[in-house]
């Protein structure tokens, strides 16, 4: 019984079934809250207020012709997208959605948030290979510009996830997560580290004001530029993971994740089902409403940016956690 | 300073095709690092025969062939036009034309202008700033359309007049709709201001001093821009504008937030020529007949689009189509201007100040070959074009 | 962060969009769409065909019983050919959905 709901749990809920779903969702989310915000519709009329425009343009791109220019590396070239999207799904497992076996997370280990930084920053690099990779001239500017945001924002990025481990005393995200859930003082003192790991993850992911790497009136699509078809497709698909895996991520180590407060009536997993689905759709709304607000960053000012204040602020609130813990203020 | 072979330089091409060019240029950088060293643009992409074309129409036919140079544009270019011919045959359009005409033209120049802020923003990634700017120019785009019946090429002025007349209702409505854009305006004037991000990407991006644009004879917003005063309108008044007061907006800095401004200027200002324009708006006839076949005569004129000066030059024959007909847009002017400012900045900032100078490219291109290799240049007259065409078709078959 | 408060109007009212096919704007009053003919007033001049920028008109037969063949993909709807005429024989209709496969002629035809 135990292994069959451990196979249900990989592959169907919350496994790879419902994060492929739940990454065009998001993606859906992002795109119609974008438009609406700039008086657009966004997407319309595939499905219902155009739900399901994400995944047609998934199974589009999958049909169109993946053309291989003959003097790209066509090693990097195939294993980059795969390993894009493979990375992204892998770390997702680490992170409590819905859990339904155990009350933690599919693979949750002491340790497993380290494990998901290292992710995060490997997905960076492969970001930066792919784009080297192609030998485009536009390819390459671009790999070099993401290799130059993940120094920006890697450090501050870290530290600040590396806060909430802290303040909460454990290195497991889903233990990280009950704690936060049951302790309002400390969630609020965490509020600083998430107002910047949001920022870190908006450059993560490559979005305005960060989308330097892609800048498409600068570079074609950068490190992107070379792609088409297949491997587009996994790309893109493998960045709506990685949204998902950003929104999940935020939402367990500085909102508790799935846990909260336990709704009467309803039975616990769904309790944590609606816990979880508000808490990262409101980041994805925050992560789309800083998407519309702003002019684009030259890639000098990020890492100026990131380095000056971004790094200063999250080593100041990681003390400032540090402080409250002696304090006695936090437990 | 390393040799220039030793140095690591290569070259980006941006165009003929490329996400920040709306319309084909080649522009050439040479990059080192991430710098840019040099720059060679190629503009003759969109070569038309416009001015090849007029001589086988006649003066009536000529007007549309004329708006249609420029999509944006096209107000400014029948007027200039049919002022030529004016000049041409040696008539004075009635004083109520001539108002109309520099409402028609103003008009547009706050639709130019808005869509170039739109544009600029989009090329600074702020997307935002972009829809709101284009949904806040329909309003101009509605007027116009409520005055001329299409959106884009207006069809207004005539040789001899204008075609259309705007009632009292309509100028009340054109007086309206100002008020509004004013309002808007001081909106986007309070975004440019404020927003960090804007203007950490533009000030001091793109620089040009006065003494070179003037030596590069840049036109128009990009020449005031670096704090030089000048304006065809006030200059060399044309149609009613030795009439109307207006400032002409410079500013010192001579860099993008400094276009961005002077832009914002004018167009502020160009709702108060249209609101003066409508209150001392002469009444009488809106047209007078010109001849047909116009007697020998050459003659220049001139007008300020929105990106600039622009220049024509006729020759007439006596018969019912001109001699030549030679045309000058603000573009080309600005384009020496453009691969001066771009020089020394970051491929970061190619889009953001090639759009600055609100390049329209498919008024640009001329029939002119230059042969770096040999250093030679030459033009093409009809007779080879033809010739050469036969030849290309031969070869390649249609 | 300056457009905030521009955003929040944005997200209660209406997109400015319109589903085109199925929402259309009003023709303005001036509009020039497709060209119409009337036999009863044309006398046969010519002159639509003189001014015409693009070549779109052509005369079949001659005299006053002429009649006009229309080049619809070569118009450019400047409506040069109805300030022309002299009978107001031409008019310019409120029909803009012209984008067509095929290259439409019409045949202007008396009776
Ligand atoms: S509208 Fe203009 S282009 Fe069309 S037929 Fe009349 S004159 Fe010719
Ligand atoms: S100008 Fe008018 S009257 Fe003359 S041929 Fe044309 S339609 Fe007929």
């Amino acid at each position: 019984m135990k292994e069959a709901l451990g196979v249900i749990e990989l592959v169907i809920f919350p496994g790879f079934l419902f994060l492929s779903w739940l990454a065009l969702y998001f993606e859906w989310v992002d795109r119609k809250f974008y438009a609406k915000l700039q008086y657009r519709y966004g997407p319309l009329h595939t499905g219902p207020k155009g739900f399901l425009q994400p995944f047609a343009d998934f199974v589009k791109l999958l049909a169109k012709e993946d053309i291989v220019p003959a003097a790209v590396d066509r090693f990097l070239f195939t294993l980059t997208p795969i390993m894009m999207l493979a990375l992204s799904f892998y770390a997702l497992f680490y992170i409590p959605i819905v859990p339904i076996v155990r009350d933690v997370a599919f693979g949750a280990f002491e340790g497993d948030l380290i494990l998901v930084i290292f992710v995060l920053t490997i997905i960076g690099f492969l970001k930066f290979l792919a784009g080297w990779g192609s030998t485009n001239r536009f390819s390459a500017v671009g790999a070099v510009r993401t290799a130059f945001q993940l120094l920006g924002y890697e450090i501050p990025l870290a530290v600040a996830l590396l806060t909430a481990a802290m303040g909460a005393g454990t290195l497991n995200i889903s233990l990280i997560a009950q704690k936060i859930s049951t302790d309002a003082i400390l969630a609020s003192a965490l509020l600083p580290a998430l107002a910047i790991s949001v920022i870190c993850f908006q450059a993560e992911l490559e979005r305005i004001p960060f989308d330097i790497p892609e800048a498409e009136q600068e570079i074609v699509a950068g490190w992107l530029t070379e792609f088409s078809g297949r491997r587009l497709a996994l790309f893109r698909f493998a960045t709506d993971v990685e949204l998902t895996l950003a929104a999940a991520l935020m939402a367990a180590l500085f909102l508790g994740g799935p846990y909260g407060p336990a709704i009467p009536v309803i039975p616990v997993q769904v309790s944590y089902f609606l816990w979880f689905m508000f808490k990262t759709t409101v980041l994805v709304l925050v992560l789309a409403n800083i998407r519309t607000l702003f002019a684009r960053l030259r890639i000098d000012q990020m890492v100026h940016f990131s380095w000056r204040y971004l790094i200063v602020a999250a080593v100041a609130e990681a003390v400032f956690i540090q402080a409250l813990l002696a304090m006695g203020v936090i437990a | 300073m390393l040799e220039e072979s030793e140095r690591a330089i290569f070259e980006v091409p941006i165009g003929p095709q490329h996400p920040a060019l709306k319309e084909p240029i080649l522009l050439l950088f040479k990059i080192e690092g991430d710098t840019i060293v040099d720059v060679m643009a190629r503009p003759a992409y969109t070569h038309r025969g416009v001015e090849k074309a007029t001589e086988a129409r006649n003066y009536i036919q000529n007007i549309y062939l004329c708006e249609r140079v420029c999509g944006i544009c096209s107000c400014i270019h029948t007027l200039v036009y049919t002022q030529g011919v004016e000049k041409l045959a040696d008539v004075e359009p009635p004083p109520r034309a001539k108002y109309i005409r520099v409402i028609m033209s103003e008009l547009e120049r706050i639709h130019s202008h808005t869509l170039w802020l739109g544009v600029a923003a989009h090329e600074l990634g702020f997307d935002t700033l972009f829809y709101y700017v284009w949904r806040d120019r329909e309003l101009v785009m509605d007027l116009l359309e409520l005055i001329s019946g299409n959106r884009v090429n207006y069809a207004m002025s005539t040789v001899g007049g204008v075609r259309r007349d705007i009632s009292d209702a309509v100028a009340h409505q054109i007086k309206k709709g100002m008020e509004i854009l004013r309002k808007r305006l001081d909106v986007y004037t309070e975004v440019v201001e404020k927003e960090p991000t804007l203007r950490k990407r533009v000030i001091d991006v793109g620089k040009l001093s006065p003494h070179d644009a003037v030596a590069l004879c840049a036109v128009g917003p990009t020449l005031r821009m670096t704090g030089v005063k000048r304006d065809v309108r006030a200059d060399d008044p044309y149609q009613a504008y030795d009439e109307i007061p207006f400032n002409v907006a410079t500013y010192d800095t001579g860099d993008v937030l400094a276009q961005i401004i002077v832009r914002v200027v004018e167009t502020y200002e160009a709702a108060n020529i249209i609101d003066y324009a409508i209150d001392h708006m002469p009444s009488g006839p809106i047209k007078v007949k010109v001849p047909w076949n116009i007697a020998p005569n050459e003659i220049i004129t001139r007008g300020e689009a929105p990106r600039g000066e622009l220049f024509y030059y006729f020759k007439s024959n006596g018969t019912e189509k001109p001699e030549r007909v030679k045309i000058r847009t603000p573009t080309l002017g600005n384009i020496p201007a453009v691969c001066e400012m771009l020089k020394g900045y970051h491929i970061a900032e190619i889009p953001i100040v090639f759009a600055g100078i609100d390049p329209c490219l498919s008024c640009t291109a001329r029939f002119a070959f230059i042969d770096e290799r040999k250093g030679k240049s030459w033009v093409w007259s009809g007779d080879q074009l033809r010739t050469y065409r036969r030849k290309y078709y031969k070869r390649y078959g249609r | 962060m300056a457009m905030e408060s521009e955003l929040a109007g944005a997200a209660v009212r209406k997109p400015v969009t319109l589903k085109y096919p199925f929402e259309r704007r009003d023709v303005p009053p001036r509009f020039r769409g497709r060209l119409a003919w009337d036999a009863e007033k044309c006398v046969g001049c010519g002159m639509c065909v003189q001014v015409c920028p693009a070549f779109a008109l052509e005369m079949v037969g001659k005299g006053p019983m002429a009649e006009l063949r229309y080049y619809l993909n070569r118009c450019v709807f400047c409506s040069q050919c109805v300030e022309s005429c002299p009978r107001d024989a031409l008019s310019m209709t409120e029909e803009y959905e012209l984008a067509d496969y095929k290259h439409k002629v019409y045949e202007f035809k008396r009776g």
